[in-house]
């Protein structure tokens, strides 16, 4: 069953994409057209995962969300605020593709920035960096500098950092894509369980089909040049998601299913290029 | 295993340099050379060993001449590096001004600064100093506050942290790696232009000064026995940087970050 991204959105609606476009260096001989026209509502404690080939403007989407960057047109809502309003609020918690640590931090006072910039008093500071990174597993590393972690378990204390403040939504792009397969099952197993126990939505860019569609209530599947969705596919695996579901009859069918539509997005942008040229 | 990493590191130069000596005195015995070309080192030894009162009162004026220009150098070059970052315009004039300086040798500034100070006083040699590390450390410095990882950047403006809170948490941080490798260039510049500036005259008491006095009256020993205060006041300088650095600012990232600080000013005349 596949939707266009629905046309009905409400106030309490987590995030309203309305007709966006980005164009980098409008005007310029060095422009690109990042994303065209896009249309997505995302409602409270779904999970949306973005799926596309290299370069389709899933981080910028992503950006966009998190009101790093302004569109070129369109406009854009984050709990019912505009993005940039909701940024100054940090209604978000944002992983990027790099982790991003500060190298002058320990491990526990890297998860603990964005509560210092919330204001938290010291000790309730502690207290939640203490269980983020019992849930990612490291606290065995409170104390260490960054420089002293494999690159997967750096990405994980981003992951905690993303996750401390609570925030209601999560924007993550490509997070997991440095982590060995078995750590890789683990954080999706953990990403849904906080999700589902505190009610955030997420937004996820993901490369991996299998993670989409594990993960997700709904996969967006976009096509490049210009960036635009071109089908939005439901999977809702049901929430007792565990190891199982890996294997069953359903999460092949979607797996196929998300293929096929990359494949066609593929397919519709071949002419396009040519005609581009 | 300290022991044996410390002798590591400082075994072979120590080697070569007996081994340099060794050579050097053998030059100076089987040709004969006269001690007015150049004195073997046993002489220049027991050179030093008859004037070390007067060589060490000479080092500690160049030494305090070079301690209080780096003091001084280090805390205006700092305050000035942040005046540059509040300013855009100023702060694209940082790295043509490094490289303008880099040209120009300043030290020839010492007999202006003579002319405009009584010569009973170190003033001028400091000032000389203070002006050489000023420099060194503003553009390293500046560097460290401005170039600040975009990922970083972008992450603090995810949390709307405010051009302060970016101050404190990222680009003051960032700059202290920088700071100390200003520190590492700067902390031997600071000695050679205290002794350098001591050419150019002013008061007749440092080790520049008895450098060149000794070297017109033909006392080449003399002269060079003075060199080697010079070189341990010199590697003293550097190494107590270093070990600053090693207990301050112990980031294993920022000695891959930055390869080498920039360096301007002419301190190698
Ligand atoms: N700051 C920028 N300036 C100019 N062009 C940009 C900028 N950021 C992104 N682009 C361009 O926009 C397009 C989309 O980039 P984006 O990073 O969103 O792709 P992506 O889908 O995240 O790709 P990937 O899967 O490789 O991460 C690309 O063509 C890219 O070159
Ligand atoms: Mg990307």
């Amino acid at each position: 069953m596949t939707t266009r991204g629905v046309s009905h959105p409400v106030a309490s609606d987590a995030v309203v994409v309305d007709r966006v476009s980005m164009t980098f260096n409008e005007g310029k001989s060095n422009e690109v057209r990042a994303l065209c026209d896009l249309e997505l509502v995302i409602r409270p404690a779904d999970f949306v995962s973005l799926i596309g080939p290299s370069g389709c403007g899933k981080s910028t989407l992503l950006r966009l969300i998190a009101s790093l960057i302004s569109p070129t047109s369109g406009s854009l809502l984050v709990n019912g605020k505009s993005a940039s309003q909701a940024r100054v609020e940090q209604d978000y918690g944002m992983a990027f593709q790099q982790s991003g640590l500060f190298e002058w931090r320990t491990v526990q006072k890297n998860i603990e920035l964005p509560l210092e910039l919330k204001g938290w008093g010291k000790s309730k500071r502690h207290q939640r960096s203490t269980e983020m990174l019992e849930l990612v597993q490291l606290s065995d590393f409170a104390s260490n500098m960054p420089w002293e972690l494999s690159g997967g378990m750096q990405q994980r204390v981003a992951i905690a950092r993303s996750l401390a403040a609570h925030p209601p939504l999560l924007l993550m792009d490509e997070p997991f894509g440095a982590l060995d397969e078995m750590t890789r099952e683990h954080m999706q197993a953990e990403l849904l369980r906080i999700c589902a126990a505190s009610e955030t939505t997420v937004v996820f860019v993901t490369h991996s089909i299998p993670e989409a569609v594990y993960l997700s209530n709904r996969v967006v599947v976009m096509s490049p040049r210009p960036g635009r969705i071109t089908e939005i596919i439901d999977v809702n695996l049901g929430s007792d998601r565990d190891e199982d579901t890996r294997e069953e009859a359903t999460f092949y069918g979607k797996i196929t299913e998300v293929r096929e539509a990359l494949r066609g997005a593929e397919a519709a942008d071949g002419p396009r290029g040519i005609e581009d040229r | 295993m300290t022991f044996k990493k410390i002798m590591g590191a400082i075994g072979p130069p120590l080697i070569f340099g007996a081994i340099f000596l060794g050579i050097w005195e053998l030059i100076v015995v089987v040709f004969d050379i006269k001690p007015f070309l150049l004195p073997a080192p046993t002489a220049i030894w027991s050179e030093f060993l008859e004037r070390s009162d007067d060589i060490i009162e000479a080092t500690l004026v160049t030494g305090t001449n070079a301690l209080i220009g780096l003091i001084f150098g280090v805390v205006f070059g700092v305050a000035m590096s942040f005046v540059l970052m509040r300013f855009q315009v100023a702060n694209e004039l940082v790295t043509p001004l490094a490289v303008a300086l880099n040209a120009i040798p300043i030290i020839v500034l010492v007999p202006v600064f003579n002319n405009m100070f009584s010569s009973t006083t170190e003033v001028p040699r400091q000032l000389m100093v203070t002006l050489i590390v000023f420099f060194i450390v503003m553009v390293n410095v500046a560097k460290g506050l401005r170039q600040v990882s975009p990922v970083h950047m972008e992450l603090l403006r995810s949390y709307a942290a405010s051009p302060r809170e970016v101050l404190v948490k990222a680009r003051i941080p960032n700059a202290v790696p920088y700071l100390f490798t200003a520190l590492t260039i700067a902390a031997p510049a600071a000695v050679i232009t205290a002794f350098v500036a001591e050419y150019f005259g002013g008061r007749q008491n440092g080790l520049g000064y008895s450098i060149t006095s000794n070297a017109a009256a033909s006392r080449n020993a003399a002269s060079w026995a003075y060199v080697i205060g010079a070189c341990t006041l010199g590697l003293i300088f550097y190494l107590v940087a270093v070990g600053l650095e090693k207990v301050l600012s112990p980031s294993q990232h920022s000695t891959k970050q930055q390869s080498g600080g920039l360096a301007p000013g002419g301190a190698s005349a």
